[in-house]
């Protein structure tokens, strides 16, 4: 009888630690900070490849924290150098600091066939690459067609109007009270900036351009002066809002599409994320008519086609994460045509996957994306944004002289030029 | 402040040292833990480029590029602006306001709670309140100017590098002038009533009164009130922080906001040169509190 | 006073306590009315009062989280402040040994220390002990970084108690603990409130060590959880407004209660 019972216990014991530890190998938690918590077209698509994973790993688990940009990006400085952080986390390719300083993991085991050779060029780091480049953007100029008509301005077939028109056309809208363009610098650090680096492009061509961002091209140079004096005049003539300096991303987008209503918008292709919202959650109105021109030519421009095309957000892995594998998994998840696809349609922003545009179902996605094709029909691309490639002090003061003072007007040109030439 | 005599002792008891340790522990621990370490480790950090997995000795490098760095010698000189403008703007309308309700105007218990609380508010929610006052749009400021015909002056007062700094300095005049105003008020009121009376004998006209007897007699109290705000003003950080961040050019960067973006908003890891700053600025400040001591030190104690 | 210079002063007094209090006032307002109702007019009165707001904010905007955190830290550093420091202070002003004022001084001294020369290392002391992101962590950081003041206080009251009493107390055969314990301290009560009520304003509206030391969304105190609120979308003013009043009333509700008991202290450090 007790020996019997022994062996009883004995299985039981035996079966519980089978069952036990099967368990403990069960699931996997993958721990996952993101930006967007408020863009819901992408934060949508992002869950939804997150559910879709996690249906298709039942033993892997995402934990997924949704935070603003900047609250996110002091939490993982402090939580990376605290060995805190998560293991998989938004970032873009602009911050080298964290491939500097060993954070990352080397991601050279991902499907890079599925992604966008131009793409994964912006995340490689010492030859090996650390991001996956979810999102793509350009930067566009909307318009309203409305109040467009009402000003009696026609555009030209290229949709770039000439230095001349365009003025001509933010001196019309002043006269009707309109602010010619909305821009807002208050809470990011390159928007502002978006005036004077895509008027510079054109102006010096792509090679001249990466040696001044560089600093290998002194920015006294003559054409760089010609093209600050150039904007300097638009801005004098009234281009931008009064409070350009404190409008923060998201006034600005309600500043052009509803109240109190502007002509013109700079901003990434990425426009679609908070413009396609819901109307109250700061989407634009039900009948806006959007349209997109061409930034306008700049006085003797080499190449008034190019234009920067900029890596935006992306997801890089801890390189301390004790789930390496996984964690490969889940972002090859990613590193579809048809997971590309979803995220051309849902959050309407271009991607670095390899997807085929053609493909899409949504009405509002390919009448967006067709107006996306035609102005980057032709281009020539400058491959990242001026912050994303430079860095240190020359950082700090192109963000303060020109996402800031300059296109508000409160630094003279030769100033300007002087303190980058300084700052080199 | 006490007078540092050091070569007197204090106290009326001597003890065994056993008791005098165990009430001097806990606090010494803190301190040393939490205060005089840090303190030492951050000097230590200046000569070191200090990243996440390792530090490496640099010597002076970061002292001198320190001295080259002109973001922090525009944060140097706005501080101490600040920390100059704010005590004279402070004490003197507090002491204008004190004399106020000194001299029994009705209605003096309520003006004192109204004009205090200022100062319980947390720095984030008055830099919050004061950026809707500054709004170009509808903050009650340029609503005000363009009501009464000025609106030429409305502007954006935050976003502009003129008077982005001033507008920041009226606001923590706003907050400690009702603190300043109430010590004052305890100041005047503990002073000997006959000195008072006699200079009012004297036929003293107002004003003589006030120069020349009741500011001489607070003199001590003014002094104290001053060095206050310095210090205070020498130290700010939450303000700029919630409303400026040093926008726009620099014309707002504090020591403090600087020393934050280099150690947290930079494009490296690096806490080295950030303590370089702490460092130069502590001695700064030491440098100048000790002035500011010395030059109001305290004569002998007025004969009445 | 004559009757004209009186009328001007009034006058000149009820504009000043316009611009000192009106903000406060307007805050109150627009807490209580949606932030449509707010673009609308900016400055128009509550009508009606949504005092649903209050809740609001505080059960769906995670206010009370914050305000739970605030309490708690904020609650223990001023308890251990307040014995910690009373029993330093105790000791310095009432007995006498040689390192007696140079502890002193230098305890005193670091009220001048600008915060920039401990932040950096106490983040990288507080990571190195695991105390990083923590609750615990920023408590033990403001009870340090508060003491030098209570001291301060405590001590210059604490010295002037006469001498006789504490001779009367050893002789019917008091331990120094029980003098500072049944003795001292009870008579310092005055000062000990003031001290107790100062650390509370201080530490509840603290904001630098918060924002260096805490990222933990869970860990947030009151002021960095009102900083989050103006973040990336579009300002939601009314919600901000109701937070605003949230975060200001406990500080209210202490200083109406202590209003007395707290001038007293806070000028006794100043007064000469």
């Amino acid at each position: 009888m007790r020996s019997k019972l022994l062996s009883v216990l004995a299985g039981a014991a035996l079966a519980w630690n089978a069952l036990a530890a099967q368990a403990a190998a069960q699931t996997k938690e993958i721990t996952f900070w993101s930006h967007w918590a408020a863009e819901m077209p992408k934060r949508t698509f992002v869950e939804k490849v997150i559910a879709d994973f996690e249906a298709k790993n039942p033993d892997i688990k995402i934990k997924a924290t949704w935070y603003e940009k900047t609250a996110l990006y002091a939490a993982l400085k402090t939580a990376l150098r605290a060995g805190q952080a998560p293991d998989v986390f938004y970032a873009e390719p602009d911050q080298v600091e964290y491939m500097d300083s060993g954070f990352l993991l080397d991601l050279s085991e991902l499907n890079w066939a599925a992604v966008e050779p131009w793409a994964k060029e912006a995340w490689m780091y010492k030859g090996k690459p650390y991001g996956l480049p979810l999102e793509a953007w350009t930067v566009e100029l909307y318009y309203n067609k409305k109040m467009l008509d009402e000003l009696g301005v026609k555009l030209p077939d290229n949709l770039q109007l000439s230095p001349d028109a365009f003025l001509d056309m933010v001196k019309k809208a002043k006269a009707k009270g309109i602010t010619p363009m909305s821009l807002g610098a208050g809470d990011r650090p390159f928007t502002g900036a978006h005036l004077v680096h895509e008027a510079l492009l054109k102006k010096l061509g792509v090679e001249d351009y990466s040696k001044l961002l560089a600093g290998k091209l002194a920015w006294t140079d003559p054409r760089v002066v010609e093209t600050l004096t150039w904007i300097r005049s638009l801005t004098d003539a009234g281009l931008l809002p009064a409070t350009f300096t404190t409008m923060k991303l998201a006034e600005a987008h309600i500043y052009f599409h509803t109240n109190p209503g502007a002509l013109t918008f700079l901003n990434g292709s990425w426009y679609t994320s908070r413009a396609f919202n819901p109307v109250d959650k700061g989407g634009q109105p039900e009948d806006f008519q959007l349209g997109i021109m061409q930034f306008p030519s700049v006085p003797g421009a080499v190449c008034n086609e190019c234009r920067t095309i900029a890596v935006g957000g992306s997801y890089v892995a801890n390189a301390e994460t004790e789930h390496k594998a996984e964690v490969i998994k889940f972002l090859n998840s990613f590193l579809s045509p048809e997971v590309g696809n979803e995220w051309l349609e849902n959050v309407k922003v271009q991607t670095g996957i390899k997807s085929d545009p053609s493909k899409m179902n949504d009405k509002q996605a390919s009448e967006y994306f067709a107006m996306i094709a035609k102005t980057n029909a032709g281009a020539k691309y400058h491959f990242g944004l001026p912050i994303q490639v430079m860095t240190g002090k020359p950082k700090e003061v192109f963000t303060q002289v020109f996402n800031n003072a300059f296109p508000a007007g409160n630094i003279s040109v030769e100033d300007a030029v002087k303190q980058m030439d300084a700052a080199n | 402040m006490p007078a540092f005599r050091a070569k007197e002792l204090k106290g009326d008891v001597r003890q065994p040292w056993g008791t005098i340790v165990a009430f001097l522990l806990p606090a010494l621990t803190f301190y040393v833990a939490l205060t005089a370490y840090p303190a030492i480790r951050t000097l230590w950090n200046s000569f070191h480029r200090v990243l996440p997995r390792r530090e490496e000795f640099v010597g002076i490098a970061n002292y001198s590029e320190l001295i080259k760095d002109e973001i922090f010698w525009k944060a140097v000189s706005n501080t101490v602006t600040w920390a100059c403008i704010s005590p004279v703007i402070e004490v003197t309308v507090a002491l204008l306001l004190a004399l106020a309700l000194y001299a029994k105007v009705p209605g003096a218990r309520f003006f004192r709670v109204a004009w205090f609380t200022p100062v319980l508010m947390s720095y984030i929610v008055v830099g919050i309140l004061w950026m809707w006052i500054y709004n170009y749009d509808w903050g009650p400021l340029n609503t005000l100017l363009r009501a009464i015909g000025l609106g030429a002056l409305a502007q954006p007062w935050l976003g502009s590098p003129d008077t982005a700094l001033g507008a920041l300095i009226l606001v923590t005049s706003w907050m400690w002038v009702g603190f300043n105003m109430v010590v004052l008020l305890a100041a005047l009121h503990s002073l000997p009533k006959d000195v008072i009376e006699a200079a009012e004998l004297d036929n003293c006209g107002w004003s003589a009164k006030l120069v020349f007897v009741i500011i001489p007699l607070i003199r001590a109290t003014l002094l104290n009130l001053v060095v206050l705000s310095f210090i205070g003003k020498m130290k700010i950080f939450d303000l700029v922080w919630i409303t400026t961040k040093g926008n726009p050019l620099w014309s707002t960067e504090t020591v403090s906001t600087y020393v934050y973006k280099r150690a947290f908003e930079w494009t490296t890891f690096d806490l080295g040169y950030p303590s370089t700053i702490a460092t130069v600025w502590f001695v700064i400040v030491l440098a100048t509190v000790l002035l500011l001591t010395w030059l109001f030190r305290t004569r002998e104690k007025l004969e009445y | 006073m004559p009757v004209l210079t009186r009328t001007l002063v009034l006058l000149a007094l009820s504009l000043y306590t316009a611009f000192a209090a009106g903000p406060f006032v307007w805050a109150a307002m627009l807490s209580l009315r949606t932030t449509t109702e707010i673009h609308l007019n900016h400055f128009a009165f509550p009508n009606p009062a949504h005092w649903e707001k209050f809740p609001d904010a505080w059960y769906n905007s995670n206010y009370a989280t914050y305000f739970m955190n605030s309490i708690e830290v904020v609650i223990a550093a001023v308890v251990v402040l307040t014995i910690v420091g009373a029993m330093a202070a105790h000791c310095l002003a009432r007995y006498r040994f040689r390192l007696n004022r140079v502890i002193y001084f230098i305890l005193f001294s670091t009220i001048i220390f600008p915060p920039q020369i401990t932040i950096i290392a106490l983040f990288q002391i507080l990571v190195n002990y695991g105390l990083y992101n923590s609750k615990l962590g920023l408590t033990l950081v403001y009870v340090a970084l508060q003491l030098p003041l209570t001291i301060y206080i405590l001590e210059s009251f604490f010295a002037r108690l006469p001498a006789d009493l504490f001779d009367a107390a050893r002789m019917d055969g008091y331990s120094d603990w029980e003098i500072f314990w049944k003795v001292s301290l009870p008579i310092a009560l005055p000062a000990v409130a003031t001290t107790v009520i100062l650390n509370f304003i201080l530490l509840w509206n603290e904001f630098l060590f918060a924002v260096v030391l805490i990222t933990d969304e869970a860990n947030r105190t009151l002021p960095l959880g009102i900083q989050r609120f103006i973040g990336d979308t579009q300002e939601d003013i009314g919600m901000i407004a109701t937070g605003l009043m949230i975060a200001i009333v406990p500080v209210i509700i202490v200083y109406a209660f202590f209003s007395e008991k707290l001038i007293q202290g806070m000028t006794a450090g100043a007064v000469k």
